[in-house]
């Protein structure tokens, strides 16, 4: 019954969408026809009217191919949800240099307009995609163009017959009907084969990720190094000064008025006890140290035991990952306990560390609200950040309602 | 005296102000950010304010900033400024516009308390007080080192307290010699540096440490 009601449905989505790769993978050998035809139309007589053709040829292209791979690359995602990598060229920041020159990631020029008009020239004509593009609307309309053709193409012979009779206009209306759900699906694995970046290509974007991951890391660890100063300028060293603040009064108020001095006293010792408390909590801030004795298990364990809700841990790790890894793993796996605890309101929470011979994976899954999401700036995005440098990934899913379940993922080599 | 205490931390605020009224003095107000620091020292007029260099909002020099602005709307106003830290730089801010009246201490210059509160008068009565700490940067970093060669030992350690801002008299008094020894050693050492000296403390502790900053 299904099939019925849905394969005229099928039929409509997939004629409209065959005249659409019809159209756009038709359109630079329109242009080409039109070049051919004004050949034709101006040719006899005229020594000199193949350049215009040939100027129309090359111009049209030129212009034409980026438009029309970036369609067929819209279509294909829309349709299939093949997401295609462009490749293209980024545009790099415009900055002044110290010595007043400006760098467009090219070259050096004396005013900002000359660097943006050079880089933008240089990312429009001088991007090696624009080869590949043009060797993409050269094979794309021999290949899924000529089958999504072939609906309109049976309409067309059904509409005007042709001098075929009612055979073929018949024969149009079948063809139409039946190729109609299936036309237009040569496009994506065409664009696929000839649409995505070129190796040359893929190293470059790798090179601009990393670039930008080296960024992240460099700004994540700034922070660190400023939150470190910070807890201790307003943390250990303004309670020893306190507490020479303290000490210093008491020795003036031991003449004069003793029992405030004892009382001063004893507030001084509490001042100490808990400058201690507040180095051990930035010591194991830096550096947990069971993480530095007993590594990554022992430490998510000695998490676990820490934390107010009731966890539970399984470990299949045979071998200790490397100290930076497990370092970043074990303050992810902190974060998202103290998210369990203060967000999510969880009550129980389960996590495995899984070690196996393309990497590590650890699953942490609670039994609270969720709605979990990564906000920009926040502790699961940073987290994200410390993670993608070692090409290390977070995933998160976290229906209303929960559970929350997060995957950190983290490849690293099996000795 | 009227003192005013700009500090963030309510433990380092609330000592200092049992300490400053333990020696008799009066706390006229406290201040925890910078804009408030500036208001406090407008309204106040204290005899002289403890300034702490880090505060909200920005959490960096806000204090010294107030300070410098509260100096610029009162030529003079006198200011002692605290910090965790040593920074010739806020040192010579401090001392640029050549009115006295400023001092830069560290914060555990606060445990020798009569000293401290000594300083406090020194800054009060608009002479100026530096940490030795700055001094003995000063003092020992390269540039000035090859021009103070030609001191002797005890020109040299005059030459420190005075930066520090000690009269001649307190200078005797740290190094158990007469007053008349002193003047001795400073005309020596000023006749070596090449620097005019006019006699009024603040004069000299400029002249000093324009000596030594100038490479």
């Amino acid at each position: 019954m299904r099939v019925l009601v849905s394969w005229p449905a099928r039929v409509g989505v997939g004629f409209v969408r065959a005249c659409a790769v019809a159209a756009v993978t038709l359109l630079v050998p329109g242009v080409w026809a039109g070049a051919v035809a004004l050949g034709v139309w101006w040719g006899p007589g005229n020594p000199w009217s193949w350049v215009a053709p040939v100027l129309l040829v090359a111009v049209g292209s030129l212009l034409t191919a980026r438009p029309v791979c970036r369609a067929v690359r819209f279509l294909a995602a829309r349709w299939t949800g093949t997401v295609i990598a462009s490749g293209y060229r980024e545009a790099p920041p415009v900055t002044r240099m110290a010595t007043g020159y400006w760098w467009n990631g090219f070259d050096y020029h004396r005013t900002r307009r000359d660097a943006l008009l050079d880089q933008r020239w240089r990312l429009r004509w001088k991007d090696p995609a624009n080869w590949r593009d043009l060797r993409f609307t050269a094979i794309v309309p021999f290949t899924a163009g000529l089958v999504a053709c072939v609906p309109p193409a049976g309409v067309v012979l059904a509409a005007a017959g042709l001098g075929t009779g009612t055979a073929g206009r018949v024969a149009g209306l079948v063809v139409a009907v039946a190729s109609a759900p299936y036309a237009w699906r040569p496009l994506t694995p065409v664009a696929v084969r000839f649409l995505r970046p070129s190796a040359r290509m893929a190293l470059a974007d790798r090179v601009d990720q990393l670039t930008g991951r080296r960024a992240d890391a460099t700004v994540a660890q700034a922070a660190e190094i400023r939150r470190i100063e910070r807890d201790l300028h307003d943390g250990a060293q303004a309670r020893l000064v306190a507490l020479g603040l303290s000490l210093a009064t008491v020795e003036k108020l031991m003449e004069t008025d003793p029992d405030r001095a004892r009382a001063l006293m004893r507030e001084a010792r509490a001042g100490a006890t808990a400058s201690l408390a507040e180095l051990r909590d930035l010591v194991r801030g830096i550096n947990p140290p069971v993480l530095n004795d007993r590594g990554l298990v022992d430490a998510v364990r000695a998490l676990a035991l820490d934390s107010p809700l009731e966890t539970e841990v399984s470990a299949d790790v045979s071998e200790r990952p490397p100290a930076p890894v497990e370092s970043a793993v074990y303050f992810g796996v902190a974060e998202l306990l103290t998210n369990a605890v203060k967000h999510a309101r969880a009550t129980r929470l389960r996590i495995s560390l899984v070690r196996d011979a393309t990497g590590l994976v650890v699953e942490a899954e609670d039994d609270g609200r969720g709605g979990a999401v990564v906000r920009d700036g926040g502790g699961l995005a940073g987290l994200r950040g410390r993670l993608a440098v070692f090409d290390g990934t977070l995933d998160l899913t976290s229906p209303p309602g929960g559970p929350t379940r997060a995957r950190i993922m983290v490849p690293c080599e099996s000795l | 005296m009227r003192i005013v205490v700009a500090e963030d931390l309510y433990l380092l605020r609330d000592g200092m102000v049992r300490l400053i009224e333990a020696y008799g003095h009066e706390v006229v107000g406290t201040a925890t950010t910078g804009p408030e620091t500036l208001a406090a020292l407008r309204e106040f007029r204290p005899d002289v304010a403890v300034v702490d260099v880090r505060m909200p909002p920005t959490q960096t020099d806000e204090g010294l900033r107030a300070a410098l602005a509260a100096r610029a709307g009162v030529p003079g106003l006198p200011v002692l400024i605290l910090s965790q830290y040593v920074e010739q730089l806020y040192a010579r801010e401090l001392l640029a516009d050549g009115s006295g009246g400023v001092g830069y201490f560290l914060k555990e210059s606060v445990f020798d308390a009569d000293q401290f509160i000594d300083a406090l008068e020194r800054v009060a009565a608009g002479g100026t007080a530096m940490d030795p700490a700055v001094i003995a940067k000063l003092l020992s970093s390269g540039s000035s080192h090859r021009r103070l060669g030609g001191l002797t030992e005890r020109e040299h350690s005059v030459l420190a307290l005075m930066a520090q801002g000690l009269s001649n008299q307190a200078i005797a008094g740290r190094l158990f010699l007469s007053d008349s020894a002193i003047s001795k050693y400073t005309t020596s050492l000023f006749g070596k540096l090449g620097i005019t000296d006019d006699g009024t403390n603040n004069r000299r502790v400029l002249a000093v440490l324009a000596y030594l900053n100038n490479p």
